[in-house]
Parts: C-alpha cells; structure tokens; sequence
C-alpha cells in the first residue's frame, strides 16, 4: 500500500461499493414471496442474494484492510456510517414487509435496471485501473451482474412496451429514480483523491457512459439529482429503519454467536 | 380476473444442457406470459445449484408428445432385428470355431470416443 | 358406455398396480384426478404460505451467512411451490382452470394451508426450530410420497428432495448456534420448541377420521399416492427427533412422553384435534394475517400480469 492518503482513499470507495450492494439486497430481501408471481419470486431472490454476496467479498476485503469483522460493519454501524446512495435506501413501496405491503414493481424494475447499469459502468471502470485485489474481486463480481442486467432489461423494456396503465406507473418510477441517481455516480467529499489516484474515473465520465448506454432505448431525458449525498454519511430515515430491522436479532443478545 | 391476466399464464418446457458433450434433458415447466420472460425465469427456477451449459425453452403448445395409447403402442413393437441383443447366439457359434464373438469394443475399433 | 369406463378404470388399477407412472394427459378416473389436485394443490400452497413465517425473518438474520443461507431457505420453498403448483395446474387444466383459481380458491378458504404455517414466528428461535423440526417433519412425508403413482408428482418430489438436505442441515446450524450459545439464547430456542411442539404433532394429521371425522389416507393408499399412514410417519419423526432433542438437553413439553419397549411405539400426548381443525379452516393464530399479506401481493402486482399478458408474445 502507497501511502496512507490511498489507502483511506481505496477503503472509501470500497465502502461505496459494499453498502450500495448490501442495502440493495436487503430491499430484496423484503420482496420475497410477494413479486407479481412465483416464477418471479425465485428469481428475483437469486438477484437478492447475489448482490448480498457481492457485499460479502467487498466487506471482506475491508477486513483484510483492517475495518473489522464483516458481520460487524454490517450489523452495528451507526447509519451515517453508511456510504450507499440514497437511491438504494428507499423503501419498497408503501407499508412494511410484515404489514400491509404495498410494494411498486415498476420502481423496483427501474430502480434496478438503473443501478445495475450503473454498477456495470462503475466496475468496467475499475477493472481496467485500480487496486488489484479490488480488480479480482470485481472481476467475479461482473459474471453474475450480466446476469441481473439481463433480468432487469427484460422487465423495463417488457413494461415500457405494454399497456398505457404500466407506461404510466414506469414513468411515475423513472421519475423518482432520476431524482436521486446522481447520487449513484458520486464519490463524496473525497472525489477528487478517489480519482486522482487513479482508483476509478471521474464522475462525469460515468455518467455520460451509462446515459449513451440508455439513450439508445428511451427517448425521454435523463437529467440526474440527488436529494442528499449518502457517500458523506447523509442519509433520509428510511435507511435508520432498514438497519435497525436488518440488525434487531444481532443486537438483541450483543456478542453472541449466531 | 382479466384477459390480459388470464394470458399472462403460458407454459413454457424448460430443458438444458450440464456441458457442451451432454445431450438435452428435460427439467420442468414453467409460467410466464412470453418467451423472453420464460428464459430469465428458467435459470433461476431450476438451477439454482448447478450451472447449466445451455437452456431452452419452448411454449407447451409447440410440441407434440404422444398420447397414452401411443406409448403402449410402442411397448409391443420388436425392434431385436436391429439391436444388438437380437444377435446374442452368435456367442455360442463362434465358440464353436474356437473364437471369441468380436466385442463392441473390438468392432468400433480404436477410435477414442 | 359403462363397460367401456370399466375397462378403462381395470386398466388403469392395472398400471398402478404393476408400478406404472401415470401421466399428465393419460386416462384416470375422476376420483384420481381430485385426489391428485386436492393433494399436490395443498403442499403446493402449503409451500407458498410455508415462505411467509421463514420469510418474517429472511431480512432480520443475525449475520451475512445466516441472511443469505435463509434467503436461499426460503427462496427454495417457493421454488417447491412453484413445481408443485405446476403439478396441479396440469391436472386442472382440463377442467379449465389455472393458477389463478388456485389462488382464488386460497383466498376464498377453500384450499387449505397445512397447520404450521398459520402459527406464530415471533423469534429468530422459531426460524431455527422450523427449519430443523418443521423441514424434518416435512422429508419424512415427502419421501414416503417418491414413489408416488402420479409421475409428474414423483419427479416434482424428487427435485424438492434432493434440496431438503441442504434446509436440514441449515436448521440444525441454526439451533446448534442457540443451543451452544449464552443463556438468552437457549432461552430462545427452549420457548420456540414449547411453541411448536403441538403443532408438530398435528403436522402429520389425525390418525383416523375418528378424530376430525374426515381423512382422505384410505383413499391415497390404495391409489398409491402414500404408502405410509399418517401415524406411522409420526412414528417415524418421533423416532428420529425426540434423542437428538434430548441430546441438546432441551425439554419436550409432554411429561408423558416415552417410547414404549413392549409395543415398539412413542406414547405421546394426542393433541386437541379440534383445535387442529380451527386452524386448518383459517383460524389459527396468523391465519388472517397470513392470507392477507397473500392477497396484498396478488392486488398490488395484478397490473403486471395484465400489462404483460396483453402484450403480443415474441417481442
């Protein structure tokens, strides 16, 4: 390891990467059992952990760089902790996934095949220049994100091409992701180290990969915004409630094995 | 419930393929409302352990399979004239000539399968 | 006409009588097609309403390794239910009925729910013990149903068998973990067995119409749709269960509880059948609940399926 700027530098990124996953899979992980059929349910699961597993490797990594236990980083950080985007913290739909669910497929599609667009871009871009552990493990990682890709792809062009019922409800979602993709492609307050020591490319050269990618179906614009920038720790409540869900059995009897 | 909905439901046959040398097995049935839908689904539906080497799926309506009586049908024919084990007594002759009856092995020669 | 059908059924026993696999589109009598549907459409959603207690606790696991293990439980369960509703879906289809009615039938109560799933999850202690004591319950009656005369049940069967080793193993993981652990923990895995040990009992079902006036076992029998009787796989879980319950040094709320030297059987406490039939008609403790988040699912996403069965297919 070069020095300690790259070195608290690299753990940020990969906090980015880590918490964007496991936030995501756990949004999934409420879905089980109520996707608009079962075919759809087992599927959908297999995404779900999938990308909890791809949160596994990169927390790994961060134990190996001396962050701590993984199920630690995971189960007791505090939320403004956390680095994900904002986008992958909100929830479902309205209602829990215990009571009175009234999950939106349309903004899990969207909001899917968005960010896993994204994190296709993303991780092209650190496959070809970045720390080499981190390469390895995103080398394995892209594999079964094709995947995803595909899953999702089918479903946004599927819906985008149906009745005006769905082309309404898709558009209501493309809205509200859009609102708070940008904040997918930032790094924080530490961009600008991030990218000059040549972790992962800059910003804007993402975001214009990732709208050429989209351009090339939609024909409405793509302007991005975030509300709050989750990569400085801020977040909206709704990510204080994921992790106090995600985390009650782990803290309920602190320092047990499970 | 609605038309569309009713339609939503096509069966869909889902086969693979464990490696590139193994021949296509059947695997099961699905639901889905397309075919583009029924191959994403496939992967997940049932193979969830292993990976595949290659998946197909194809609408129920498109194949033909026989019927009940078909299939008994086909129980009582004798095909022994072009198997091998119509020939069993040719053993017993060749030993008769103090040879050994050429095995399968001897007859497909030394090509490595 | 009437010969014709005699023959027919002559037949038909003939073929389960020498071990045929009956199919999907070949001859059967009517009572064997309802027997069929009545049977594979409640264990398959049984299956689907089986995810949901498990599925209370897929988001809450207490580390990465239990959230994706039960993540993959659970995701499993629905898969059986998807095979199996495939099965009976086959079986309706002649009589012009798909998987929507299935679901229509579980909404309107008439498909039932096996009586396990209407109970309460409230621990992660019941997660563990549903998918050690539950799951094991549930092999035992599977493979007694493998060699089933209904092939496209049987191959279903053996698919979901194959699986039920790696739930097995991860509900024993799971209880091992809490009955190794701190007092709290053991607390937690001792209340969810005295929870669940009633319904355990009732998971095979009656042994005899005696108890709930009404079993179908007979029937299944001599169509060969089960080989066992509904006691003898109580038996049989007793046998396998009870030592290794005892091992752990957990305590089985029956004081009358023993096996039986002289008759070679476990006497147990016969649990209160009436109560079983409360909760089997939709009156046990989550019941409603349960139902409802069903129908939630089915109400939210209905849109999808309208959007996409409209659409033209191959595009």
């Amino acid at each position: 390891m070069e020095s300690a700027e790259y070195r608290n530098s690299l753990i940020e990124l990969i906090y980015q990467l880590a918490d964007d996953d496991f936030i995501l899979a756990y949004r999934g992980s409420e879905w089980l059992g109520l996707a608009p059929h079962i075919e759809e349910d087992v599927a959908f699961s297999s995404i779900s952990q999938d990308l909890m597993g791809h949160a596994t490797l990169y927390y790994s990594l961060l134990e190996e760089l001396g962050e701590g236990d993984a199920d630690k980083l995971t189960h007791a950080r505090s939320p403004h902790d956390f680095h994900n985007a904002v986008l992958l913290e909100l929830p479902n739909g309205q209602g829990t996934y215990l009571e009175e669910p009234n999950y939106d497929w349309a903004f899990t599609v969207v909001r899917n095949y968005f960010y896993t667009l994204a994190k296709k871009v993303r991780l092209q871009s650190i496959k070809e220049n970045s720390y080499e552990s981190l390469q390895q493990i995103v080398k394995k990682i892209s594999v079964e994100m094709s995947y995803h890709l595909m899953h999702w792809e089918t479903w946004f062009d599927q819906l985008m091409n149906s009745t005006p019922e769905a082309k309404r409800r898709m558009t209501d979602a493309i809205n509200i992701v859009l609102k708070e993709m940008r904040g997918v492609f930032s790094y924080g307050e530490n961009g600008e180290k991030i990218v000059r020591l040549s972790l992962i490319e800059r910003e804007e050269v993402l975001i214009q990969r990732w709208k050429d990618i989209l351009n090339e179906k939609v024909d409405f614009s793509l302007d991005i915004e975030m509300s709050l920038d989750g990569r400085n720790g801020k977040h909206t409540d709704h990510l204080e409630g994921a992790l106090s869900t995600l985390s009650e059995v782990y803290q309920s009897v602190p320092s047990a094995e499970w | 419930m609605s038309e569309g909905e009713k339609d939503f439901y096509q069966v869909y046959e889902v086969f693979s393929k464990k490696n590139d040398k193994a021949p296509l097995q059947y695997q099961f049935s699905l639901l889905a409302p397309n075919r583009e839908l029924a191959f994403i689904m496939a992967k997940e539906n049932f193979f969830r352990r292993e990976q595949p080497a290659d998946i197909w799926v194809v609408k129920r309506d498109d194949i033909r399979t026989m019927t009940q009586e078909e299939r008994e049908g086909m129980k009582n024919l004798d095909k022994s004239y072009r198997e091998t084990k119509g020939y069993g007594y040719l053993k017993k002759k060749w030993r008769k000539y103090e040879q050994e009856q050429l095995t399968e092995k001897d007859i497909m020669g030394g090509g490595n399968h | 006409m009437e010969a014709v059908y005699q023959q027919n059924i002559d037949h038909f026993m003939d073929r389960i009588n020498n071990g045929e696999k009956i199919e999907a589109d070949d001859w059967m009598p009517d009572e064997y097609r309802e027997a069929l549907i009545r049977l594979i459409s409640m264990h398959g959603i049984s299956e689907i309403m089986g995810a949901l207690p498990e599925k209370e606790w897929v988001p809450k696991a207490p580390t990465l390794h239990r959230k994706l293990a039960i993540m993959a439980k659970v995701q499993d369960e629905m898969g059986h239910g998807q095979l199996l509703l495939r099965v009976a879906e086959d079986l309706m289809a002649p009589l012009g009925k798909n998987r929507d009615d299935i679901m229509k039938d579980l909404f309107s109560g008439r498909l039932k729910f096996h009586n396990v799933f209407h109970m309460e999850a409230p621990t992660w202690g019941d997660a563990g013990i549903i998918a050690w004591l539950v799951d094991g319950a549930a092999i035992i009656s599977q493979t007694m149903m493998l060699g089933t005369s209904y092939g496209p049940y049987g191959r279903a069967l053996k698919r979901i068998c194959a699986e039920e080793v790696f739930h097995a193993q991860h509900g024993e993981s799971i209880i091992m973990a809490l009955a190794e652990g701190t007092e709290e923990q053991r607390e937690l895995l001792q209340d969810a067995l005295n929870r669940w040990w009633t319904s355990l009992l009732m998971f095979f079902g009656p042994k005899s119409k005696n108890e709930t006036g009404h079993s179908n076992q007979d029937k299944n029998m001599q169509y060969k749709l089960r080989t066992k009787t509904n006691e003898e796989l109580r038996q049989e879980f007793l046998t396998k269960y009870v030592p290794r319950i005892w091992a752990l040094g957990l305590t089985i709320p029956d004081p009358t509880l023993k096996f039986d030297e002289e008759k070679s059987e476990w006497e147990y406490a016969d649990p209160d059948w009436s109560e079983f039939k409360k909760i089997v008609t939709g009156n046990g403790p989550k019941s409603k609940e349960r139902l409802a988040l069903r129908v939630r699912s089915y109400e939210m996403n209905s849109w999808v399926r309208e959007a996409l069965g409209k659409r033209p297919q191959h595009i």
